[in-house]
């Protein structure tokens, strides 16, 4: 499991075992994902520095909530990158972040069809 | 408890929501600084313990606590922030920002719950604060026995309505009363009863009073009452009808039930001009000298120098004895 992108082990210990709520935060990201990706990604494209570094602030808080390390990092390298000025490391960081969330979201998305309630 | 949990982030908000509606908290919910800085600011039954996230819209966490913190006329509130920013400037700006606490995202469910049972433990100590000085403050200004207003909080009250009386051309009215005979009360029946007396004549003339006026215990059995803002041509009906409150039935007591009586004296402050406090309360006192000497259980009227005379009521001396 050490290139899962979400810890699910410490996911549910944060819910306390609730495979109910874990799916209903699922369900949560997967809704507010893509709009919140597309602004981000339209923030990058017109290097507008604190919209990026406020998405993706507040993307490596939502990621850090599913125990998403990895995608988590790549967001917070991006919000780095916004608040020191690194503009040309933006279109970079938002690439390996884009790659690490979507990796995040198919492994939710298993977990959800999987997991689905009756 | 109530706890406000301000998040913008729908995911965090809705994870928090349900751990602390599992750990058996009243739950409120916003999702910007401004919704937070409204519930936090309830005149009435506002959450206490707050988890704040640092960045929000319209007002962030910091700015929120700051709002809270200039407000003084309000109980406690303890802030957590919440916050993946770790850096110690950040940690010493939230803290100074009036933020009592802080806990970096993603938290770890046991410490989030330890840290607010901590809040719990100072919201607690507050409160036993607030009420220990609340009982100070009732102690330092009423009557231990009769719980009316003492002498010294019965006499600024006594000056701060002759000077409102005066500025607003209003009248206050001074009604100072005495229980009489009320040593043979206390030879008679002891001292347990006299103090039974007093309380229950305290009780009578708190109820015969509208609900801003002033009744202290003055000295011993004397008691001093304050009628703000008074009709001049009813303040003496109205001190009349206190005595007559006080002898119309007998005083319940360990010795039996007691008839006790009380003389008056009224001064209606219109009628003095802007004469000293000092020298109203002679003057009041010396009406309710005359009220003593033409038999108790009546009401005199003090009345200023060109006309002096101490007027009784028709009424209120009919049933003195």
């Amino acid at each position: 499991m050490s290139n899962s992108a979400i810890n699910f082990q410490e996911l549910l210990d944060r819910v306390d075992n609730d495979r109910q709520l874990l799916y209903e935060l699922f369900s949560i990201f997967k809704d507010e994902f893509p709009g919140n990706l597309a602004r981000l990604r339209d923030a990058v494209t017109r290097g507008e520095l604190k919209e990026i570094a406020k998405l993706s602030h507040t993307f490596k808080g939502t990621l850090g909530n599913l125990a998403a390390a990895q995608a988590m990092n790549s967001a917070a390298h991006l919000e780095q990158a916004a608040r020191i000025g690194q503009a040309a490391q933006l279109s970079a960081a938002f690439a390996d972040f884009e790659r690490d969330a979507n990796s995040t979201l198919t492994e939710l998305e298993t977990y959800m069809a999987e997991a689905r309630p009756a | 408890m109530k706890i406000l949990i301000a998040d913008d982030d729908p995911l965090s908000r809705r994870l928090l929501e349900k751990t602390l509606l599992r750990a058996a908290y009243e739950v409120v919910s916003v999702a910007d600084g401004r919704q937070a800085l409204t519930s936090l600011t309830e005149p009435e039954d506002a959450p206490r313990l707050a988890l704040l996230d640092w960045m929000m819209p319209e007002l962030d966490g910091p700015s929120v606590c700051r709002a809270v913190r200039q407000r003084h006329n309000q109980g406690y509130a303890y802030l957590i922030l919440l916050t993946s920013r770790e850096s110690k400037e950040d940690v010493v700006a939230g803290l100074e920002s009036g933020a009592d606490d802080y806990l970096i995202k993603p938290f770890n469910i046991d410490e989030l719950k330890a840290r607010l049972r901590c809040g719990e433990r100072i919201l607690e100590l507050e409160d036993r604060l607030v009420e220990a000085r609340e009982e100070m403050r009732f102690k330092a200004t009423h009557d231990d026995l009769t719980s009316l207003w003492n002498r010294g909080v019965i006499m600024d009250l006594l000056a701060r309505e002759l000077a409102r009386s005066q500025r607003e051309n209003g009248s206050t009215v001074l009604i100072l009363g005495d229980i009489d005979h009320f040593k043979a009360v206390n030879d008679t029946h002891g001292h347990l009863v006299g103090d039974q007396v007093l309380r229950e004549v305290s009780r009578r003339m708190l109820h015969s009073v509208r609900s801003y006026d002033f009744v202290g215990r003055y000295g011993g059995e004397e008691f001093l009452i304050v009628l703000n803002n008074c009709n001049p041509d009813y303040g003496f009906k109205r001190a009349d009808e206190i005595r007559t409150s006080i002898n119309d039935r007998p005083i319940q007591t360990d010795a039996g039930p007691l008839r006790i009586t009380m003389s008056f004296g009224v001064l209606v402050s219109r009628d003095w001009g802007s004469r000293p406090t000092d020298e109203l309360l002679r003057e009041v006192d010396a009406a309710l000298y005359a009220a003593k000497a033409s038999g108790r259980n009546c009401t005199m009227l003090a009345k200023p120098p060109q006309d002096r005379e101490f007027v009784p009521a028709e009424h209120s001396v009919a049933d003195s004895h």
